[in-house]
């Protein structure tokens, strides 16, 4: 049963991104013959991609963080929403299915639109209503550069997966993601409520302090591939096709080897910019900014669909920070072996817009994992106090930050190629995994009496 | 080494410092990812084992070993099997002509600590055709329990004498759209098994042939005659809405 859903999602994905790229290749060539402009194709990539896939995405999160922490949890929860339609035999047969919880979804969206609009006595009235959607633009926004897929030729026009590949990349990135502290920040002023205040302070300064450990992050990555875009022929996505090591000979079968991928290359350098994102994201473990239940955030003042928007941002944040994982860190849309032998088959030469699509399957496929691995996170980790908070953005993240950026640069500097950044890596990954495995000494010894103690009796 | 490690071995903080053990922590302790890691690894495992193992929907299993943990009971459809001896909504017992054993005697309204009994007693007529009825005297024309403001503590069946009370239906108060609804009436209240004892009085006129010591007491016969599986609970109690129940007088 999951398996089946497993096959219809991802072929929901193939059919979509396969029309995705099939209409901005024929955008792109009637505009340029029709209206002699370019950027058709691109208005269609940020169409499907942001309204389609983002939106749909972080639509679904919010239910998907109710059922898989009921999962996680030993519970099943929210399934009891039905879809009553007065059609004769669809209808009745509607109703008795709980599709996984999926009505939720509906009448959530139907809550919030229909509710009230509060607005408290006292509040500044244009920065109220503008704060909400200062925090949901930017992730939104965010999303612009990452790129979802391969660059093909469709209708005889490039079409890369991106609303855009400025060359600035990551520093776009950084800069949009700064401007999300407004919307807190105002939100918590502008609701005239001393604890919304409160709240909004605490998360200016836990997004401020984190920017600078986000930022130090990737400056790691941007040294070992020499670049800051994302997309391109020498973006970060396609640098990470490349092979550190080949296992079998140019023109074989099937090519397998080690690939350049950043989790390999950088794997401290992944867990700061996850760390520090997360911070910015202001979700658990992170969440004194707010707390659902338990601490009064700066948005306790919002309702209906205003509240929405702070809550859809959230989720928002969720699948674009998974999106630049992939991105700079799990080989964009690249599988780990066999890329050069998918790219020379007669078939996708001929119909580039298959092998896009099917590579963008893979991007999406990339990005619910990780987005599956970050509410896994939300529902394990216990709250950081928020000193604790603090000190390890200053006093943790930061420093080792900078010694990863002169360690990173020293060893590209000794070894262009990488592989010397990517020994470094396997070993930093293979001493957090023996920590990881190997019993403490106070466990194995309780352990071993235990044992004996058994046998003695 | 690169930074990262080297960073967190070298560093004791705040973050990894554990108040409660004097001893120092390891350096797994204060790298802290190997904690975390092992944390996801436990909720992923959880999570795995839920989604694809089927639910077993016993809620009588203590300790689940199978591959799905999740012990939720999906309420209306799924029910928890009450344990012997709960004491579920009062009924009135029924004598095996179908009137209530019930005498009027008040005992259980008195000692009712949370008054929720009212008895209006009646008295039967001394040709009445029921040999049942010609032996006792009094029987309640209207007995009414405010089920609301019921504590169920079982008193009523404790002091009842005549086992005419008792709270073995293994159900508990059905919800109801108004108040007047929890004032449960005679026709309510009288439903289940008939209960006959050997020492019921209309047995004793006369000869009785049946030895003192096969006549058991009221109190060990609880949920004797009751037949209904367990794990269902019994049929839900239809409320007359048409016609609601006149007790005006008992809830002043």
């Amino acid at each position: 049963m999951v398996a089946i859903w497993h096959v219809i999602i991802a072929g929901a994905i193939f059919t979509v991104m396969a029309a995705a790229y099939i209409g901005a290749g024929y955008a792109e060539a009637a505009g340029l013959k029709h209206l002699q402009v370019r950027g058709l194709g691109s208005i269609v990539n940020m169409l499907v991609l942001m309204l389609v896939f983002v939106m749909v995405i972080a639509t679904l999160l919010t239910l998907a963080e109710r059922k898989w922490s009921a999962l996680m949890q030993d519970r099943i929860g929210p399934n009891r929403a039905r879809i009553d339609l007065p059609i004769p035999i669809l209808g009745p047969l509607l109703a008795k299915q709980s599709l996984a919880g999926a009505p939720h979804v509906l009448t959530d969206v139907f809550k919030m639109l229909t509710k009230e609009a509060f607005q408290p006595a006292g509040a500044s009235k244009f920065l109220f209503n503008l704060a909400p959607m200062l925090a949901f633009a930017p992730p939104f926004a965010l999303f612009a550069i990452i790129p979802a897929g391969p660059t093909v030729v469709v209708a005889g026009e490039k079409i890369m997966m991106a609303v855009a590949n400025p060359d600035f990349g990551l520093l776009y990135l950084f800069a949009v993601a700064s401007l999300a502290v407004y919307g807190t920040s105002l939100a918590g002023w502008a609701s005239n409520n001393k604890f919304a205040l409160l709240g909004g302070v605490r998360a200016a300064s836990q997004m401020i302090s984190y920017e600078v450990a986000l930022g130090l992050s990737l400056v790691g990555m941007m040294i070992a591939f020499g670049t800051v875009q994302l997309g391109g022929p020498t973006g970060m996505s396609e640098m990470q096709s490349h092979y550190l090591w080949r296992f079998t000979e140019v023109g074989a079968a099937i090519d397998i080897g080690i690939p350049a991928w950043g989790i390999l290359l950088q794997p401290a350098g992944f867990i700061l910019f996850f760390a520090a994102a997360f911070a910015e994201t202001k979700r658990a473990p992170f969440d004194v900014p707010e707390g659902e239940s338990e601490i009064i955030g700066y948005f306790v003042e919002y309702s209906g669909m205003q509240f929405g928007l702070f809550m859809i941002s959230e989720f928002v944040e969720v699948v674009v920070l998974a999106a630049v994982l992939v991105a700079i860190f799990f080989g964009a849309w690249y599988l780990p072996f066999g890329n050069e032998a998918i790219a020379q088959m007669p078939i996708f030469q001929e119909h580039g817009w298959l092998m896009g699509a099917l590579y963008a399957t893979v991007f999406w496929t990339k990005v619910i994992t990780l987005c599956f691995l970050q509410l896994m996170i939300r529902w394990t980790f216990p709250r950081f106090r928020y000193d604790q908070i603090q000190t390890l953005g200053w006093k943790i993240l930061l420093p080792i930050g900078i010694a990863n950026v002169f360690v990173s640069g020293a060893l590209i500097l000794l070894d262009p190629s990488m592989r010397m950044l990517a020994i470094m890596g396997v070993v930093q990954v293979a001493i957090v995994t023996g920590l990881t495995l190997i019993p403490r000494p106070k466990e194995r010894d309780e352990a071993e009496s235990a044992l004996a103690h058994a046998g003695g009796h | 080494m690169s930074g990262h490690d080297d960073g967190h071995g070298n560093n004791p903080t705040e973050l990894q410092h554990n108040p409660g053990s004097a001893e120092k922590a390891d350096l797994r302790e204060r790298m802290y990812l190997p904690d975390l890691i092992k944390g996801l690894g436990i909720t992923i495992t959880h999570f795995m084992r839920n989604l694809f193992g089927e639910r077993d929907p016993n809620p009588q299993v203590v300790n689940r070993t199978g591959m799905s943990l999740v012990s939720t009971v999906q309420y209306p459809e799924e029910k928890i099997p009450y344990p012997e001896g709960y004491r579920g909504l009062h009924r009135l017992v029924p004598r095996e002509d179908g009137k209530p054993r019930c005498v009027a005697c008040y005992m259980c309204a008195t000692i009712c600590p949370a008054q929720c009994i009212y008895i209006e007693a009646g008295e039967y007529p001394e040709d009445d055709a029921a040999v049942e009825s010609r032996v006792i005297e009094k029987f309640p024309t209207a007995f009414v329990i405010d089920e609301l403001r019921c504590i169920v503590c079982g008193l009523c069946v404790d002091a009842c004498p005549k086992d005419a009370i008792r709270m073995d239906t293994y159900t508990h108060t059905p919800s109801e759209y108004n108040r007047q609804g929890f004032v449960y009436d005679i026709p309510k209240l009288l439903k289940g098994p008939s209960v006959t004892h050997p020492s019921d009085p209309w047995f004793k006129r006369g000869s009785s042939e049946e030895p003192d010591h096969v006549h058991k007491e009221a109190h060990t016969r609880i949920g004797e005659g009751h037949t209904a599986p367990r794990l269902v609970a019994g049929p839900r109690i239809e409320v007359d809405k048409s016609n609601p129940v006149a007790v005006t007088k008992f809830l002043k």
